[in-house]
C-alpha cells in the first residue's frame, strides 16, 4: 500500500515536470528569425571613428590587412649565432630586421619605433627563439608601428610576444609553443593586428589582448592552453576565423576586475571553429584563470555589447556560451567601478552541437530550479540587461528568458575596426610611472585580486611608504610564494622608471 | 611540480627565517609552556572560551615575534584590547628570548588543531575573498607564509581570527611603528568590504584546517 501511494506520488510529480517542460517548450514553433533582420551590426564605434574619410578608404579596399605603416629603406640581417638584441640597437627607427633560420637564446627589447622583426624562413626552417625555461620573455615591445612575425618561440617563462603601450602592432605567422603564462599579449595598445599565429601550451592566455582598443585576432591555430583568446578590458576588436580547440576555455570577452582600464566592449567574435575545449584547467589554483570551468567553448564575463555570429561550436562539457556576471564568476571579487552586468550580448546564428553534455554543479543546480532538461549550449548566470538570441528553439538554452530576439541578423557592415596607423600613445611628463603601471605590471597584478601575481593592494601593504625597496625587488625578484609563478625582473627599465612605477603602484587606489 | 612533505617545508622555512629558532631547546619549551596550558590549554589547541588562541602548529617565527611584541607593549598595550592585556600580564615564566625562542620551537612542533565550521559562511565567497585578499600572504590554504611573516590562519577559532581582524582595523593591534608586519595587516583590515565577507572568509579558513 505505502509503496502504492510512493508510486503515485512519482507519477503525479513527473507528470508535473513534464506538463512544465511542454509549457516552455510548446510556444508554436517559431519561423526563423533571421528572416526578420536583415540589418547588420553597425558596433558602437562608427559614431566615435577619426575620420569619415578613413572608413571611405576601408570600405573602397574591403579591408585594412596593415597598420604599422610601410616598411623603411633599412635592413639589417641576422644570421645563426649572432644576436638579435644588438640589431635591434643598431636599427634606426624604420628598420626591416631579417632574422635567418637558426636558434636564439636571448629576451629581445624594442623600445624605439617602427621596428620589423622579420624572420627569415628557408625551406621550413624558421629562426627559433628559445628561452631553455630559463629566460622569462622572447620578445618585449614598447615602441609604435612594431611588426613581428615568422619566428618560432618556445620554452620561455613569461612571454612570447608582450607588446607595452605600443599602437600600430602586426604580430602575424609565430609558432608559439610551450612558452610561459602569455603567448602573445599586447598590452594598452591601439590598433593592432594578430593573425596566422599557432599557439600551445600556455599555462594562461594563448592570445591576450589587454586593455586595448581596434583590434583584430584572425586565422590564428590555438590548441591545448587554459584560455585561448581573450579579450580583456578592450574595446572594438573583431576575432574571427579562428581554430581554438582543446583548451580550457576557448574564446573568452571579459572585464577582469581591479585593472586600471575599466570595460570591456564592442567585441565581434564570429567564423571561428570552437570545439572540444575540456582541457584539465592548469592555471594555478586561486587565481582568476584557475575559475574558468573545463569545457567552455566561448565565455562572456561582464562585457557589453558582444555578438557572436556564425561559429561553429561543439562538443564542450560545461557549456558552448557561458554568460556570467562577477557575482557568480569564481576566483573573484567585484570591483565598485566596474559594471558587473554583461550587457547587450548578442548570440546570432551559430552552429552548436554536443555541448553541455557534462555540466558544472551550478548550472545543473540552475537547471533544476527551472525544471529543464537536456544539456545546455548556451548557459546564462547572474544579471544582464538587452541582450537577444537569433533562432533561440535551436538550442538547449538556461537562463536566457528575458533575451529578446536581436534586431539585426549580421555583422557584414563591420568588416573591420583597423584603422590607418594612428599617433603614439601620449604620455605627459610625470606620468612614467603610471604608463609602465598599465602597460607593464597590469599584466599580471590587479587591485584587488590574485590574477598572476600578488594583488596590488597586498603589495601596498607590504611596502608602504618604500618605493625604493619595491624598485629593487622589480629589478631583482625574490620569489617567496611556492604557488605564484616566479616573477620576472623588469631590468630592462632604467632605475628612474622602476621607482616611478614603484611609487605609482603604492598610490593607485584601485 | 616538485612537492617536499608540507612539515618538512615547514621546518625549513621557519629555520631560514628565523636562524635563532633552529638553535632553540624544544624540549625545555615543553617544560616553560606549562602554566600557558591552563588557558591554551595542554596541546596548545586553544580555549575560544577564555579567548586563547590556538598556538599548536604555528610558525615559530611568528610566535616568538609576538612574545616579543607582547613583552614590549607593542601589542597588547592599547585600551581596548582586554585578551591582549590578559596575555600582556602572563609574561613572567618567559624571562628572556632563549625562552620564548624554545616555547616557540615547542609549539610550532605540535600538530595544527582543525576549527570549528562557522555558521552560515558561503564558503564560495569567502573563497573568492580569501583568494583575493588573504592568500597572496597567508597562502593559498591559509597556511601561512614564513617568508613574508604571516602567520598561519588555518586551525584558528574563528572567533580570535574575527577580534584580531577588527583589532588592526580599529587600531588596536598595527600601530606601533616597530610593528612593522602588524602595520602591513593593518592595511590590509579594511579590504573585506562587508561583515558577511568576513564571515565568509572565516569559514573558508576554517574549512582549509578540516582538509589537511
Amino acid at each position: 500500500m505505502t509503496r502504492t501511494i510512493v508510486l503515485a506520488f512519482v507519477f503525479a510529480l513527473a507528470g508535473f515536470a513534464a506538463g512544465h517542460w511542454y509549457t516552455k517548450q510548446g510556444t508554436p514553433a517559431r519561423e526563423a528569425d533571421a528572416a526578420r533582420v536583415a540589418a547588420s551590426y553597425e558596433g558602437g564605434f562608427r559614431a566615435d571613428r577619426e575620420s569619415a574619410a578613413a572608413v571611405g578608404e576601408r570600405l573602397a579596399s574591403g579591408s585594412i590587412t596593415a597598420v604599422a605603416g610601410t616598411p623603411g629603406e633599412h635592413e639589417i640581417v641576422v644570421a645563426d649565432g649572432e644576436s638579435i638584441q644588438e640589431a635591434v640597437k643598431r636599427a634606426a627607427p624604420g628598420t626591416v630586421i631579417r632574422v635567418r633560420p637558426g636558434t636564439y637564446h636571448e629576451t629581445v627589447y624594442i623600445d624605439k619605433d617602427a621596428i620589423r622583426l622579420v624572420g627569415v624562413i628557408e625551406q621550413g626552417r624558421r629562426p627559433v627563439l628559445d628561452g631553455h625555461g630559463k629566460l622569462n620573455d622572447a620578445v618585449l615591445y614598447s615602441g609604435n608601428g612594431i611588426v613581428v612575425e615568422n619566428f618560432t618561440i618556445t620554452r620561455y617563462k613569461g612571454n612570447g610576444i608582450m607588446g607595452q603601450a605600443g599602437n600600430n602592432f602586426e604580430i602575424r605567422n609565430n609558432l608559439i609553443i610551450d612558452t610561459g603564462v602569455y603567448g602573445i599579449f599586447p598590452q594598452l595598445g591601439k590598433n593592432g593586428i594578430v593573425e596566422h599565429n599557432v599557439l600551445s601550451g600556455i599555462e594562461d592566455a594563448a592570445i591576450y589582448i589587454g586593455m586595448s582598443d581596434n583590434i583584430h585576432v584572425a586565422h590564428n591555430v590555438v590548441f591545448e592552453n587554459v584560455a585561448g583568446i581573450e579579450i580583456e578590458n578592450s574595446r572594438h576588436a573583431i576575432v574571427e576565423n579562428n581554430h581554438v580547440y582543446d583548451n580550457t576555455g576557448g574564446i573568452l570577452a571579459f572585464i577582469t576586475p581591479g585593472l586600471p582600464i575599466k570595460t570591456t566592449s564592442d567585441v565581434i567574435i564570429r567564423n571561428n571553429f570552437v570545439m572540444r575545449n575540456n582541457h584539465p584547467n592548469f592555471g594555478a589554483p586561486g587565481s582568476i584563470v584557475a575559475g574558468i570551468p573545463a569545457g567552455t567553448g566561448i565565455l562572456v564575463m561582464a562585457a557589453d555589447d558582444v555578438v557572436i555570429e556564425d561559429n561553429i561550436v561543439s562538443d564542450h562539457k560545461t557549456a558552448g556560451i557561458l554568460i556570467v556576471d562577477h557575482t557568480n564568476a569564481a576566483n573573484l571579487t567585484v570591483d565598485p567601478e566596474s559594471d558587473p552586468n554583461p550587457d547587450r550580448v548578442a548570440i546570432l546564428d551559430n552552429v552548436m552541437f554536443r555541448n553541455g553534455y557534462d555540466t558544472i554543479p551550478e548550472v545543473k543546480a540552475l537547471m533544476l530550479s527551472g525544471l529543464q532538461r537536456g544539456e545546455p549550449d548556451i548557459v546564462r548566470v547572474g544579471p544582464g540587461a538587452g541582450s537577444c538570441i537569433l533562432n533561440r528553439a535551436r538550442y538547449v538554452t538556461v537562463g536566457l528568458d528575458d533575451f529578446g530576439v536581436c534586431g539585426f541578423g549580421n555583422t557584414d557592415a563591420t568588416v573591420t575596426y583597423l584603422l590607418p596607423p594612428v599617433p603614439p600613445r601620449v604620455i605627459e611628463p610625470g606620468e612614467r610611472g603610471k604608463i609602465a603601471y598599465l602597460g607593464i605590471c597590469s599584466g599580471c597584478h590587479i587591485y584587488g585580486g590574485r590574477m598572476v601575481g600578488p594583488p596590488v593592494q597586498a603589495i601596498q601593504a607590504l611596502y608602504m611608504d618604500d618605493p625604493q625597496a619595491l624598485a629593487d625587488y622589480i629589478a631583482n625578484p625574490v620569489r617567496k610564494r611556492d604557488d605564484y609563478p616566479e616573477m620576472p625582473p623588469q631590468d630592462y627599465l632604467d632605475p628612474e622608471t622602476r621607482l616611478a612605477v614603484a611609487k605609482y603602484m603604492l598610490e593607485v587606489r584601485n | 611540480m616538485w612537492r617536499l612533505p608540507l612539515p618538512a617545508l615547514l621546518l625549513c622555512c621557519s629555520a631560514l627565517a628565523a636562524p635563532a629558532a633552529a638553535a632553540a631547546d624544544a624540549v625545555r619549551g615543553a617544560t616553560l609552556y606549562a602554566p600557558c596550558a591552563a588557558c591554551h590549554g595542554a596541546q596548545a589547541l586553544g580555549n575560544p572560551a577564555l579567548q586563547a588562541p590556538a598556538l599548536a602548529g604555528q610558525d615559530a617565527g611568528y610566535l616568538a615575534r609576538q612574545l616579543r611584541n607582547f613583552r614590549a607593549g607593542t601589542r597588547g598595550a592599547t585600551d581596548g584590547d582586554t585578551a591582549g592585556a590578559t596575555m600582556r600580564a602572563q609574561l613572567a615564566p618567559l624571562p628572556d628570548d632563549a625562552a620564548i625562542d624554545d616555547v616557540a620551537a615547542w609549539l610550532a612542533s605540535l600538530p595544527a588543531p582543525r576549527a570549528a565550521a562557522v555558521d552560515g559562511a558561503l564558503l564560495r565567497n569567502g573563497s573568492n575573498y580569501y583568494q583575493s585578499k588573504c592568500g597572496a600572504c597567508h597562502g593559498a590554504r591559509a597556511e601561512g607564509n614564513p617568508a613574508l611573516f604571516a602567520p598561519r590562519l588555518a586551525g584558528l577559532d574563528a572567533g580570535y581570527l574575527a577580534r584580531q581582524y577588527r583589532n588592526f582595523a580599529a587600531g588596536l593591534r598595527g600601530t606601533d611603528p616597530a610593528d612593522r608586519y602588524g602595520r602591513q595587516m593593518r592595511l590590509m583590515a579594511t579590504a573585506l568590504p562587508a561583515e558577511t565577507d568576513l564571515r565568509d572568509v572565516l569559514g573558508f579558513i576554517a574549512s582549509q584546517s578540516q582538509q589537511e
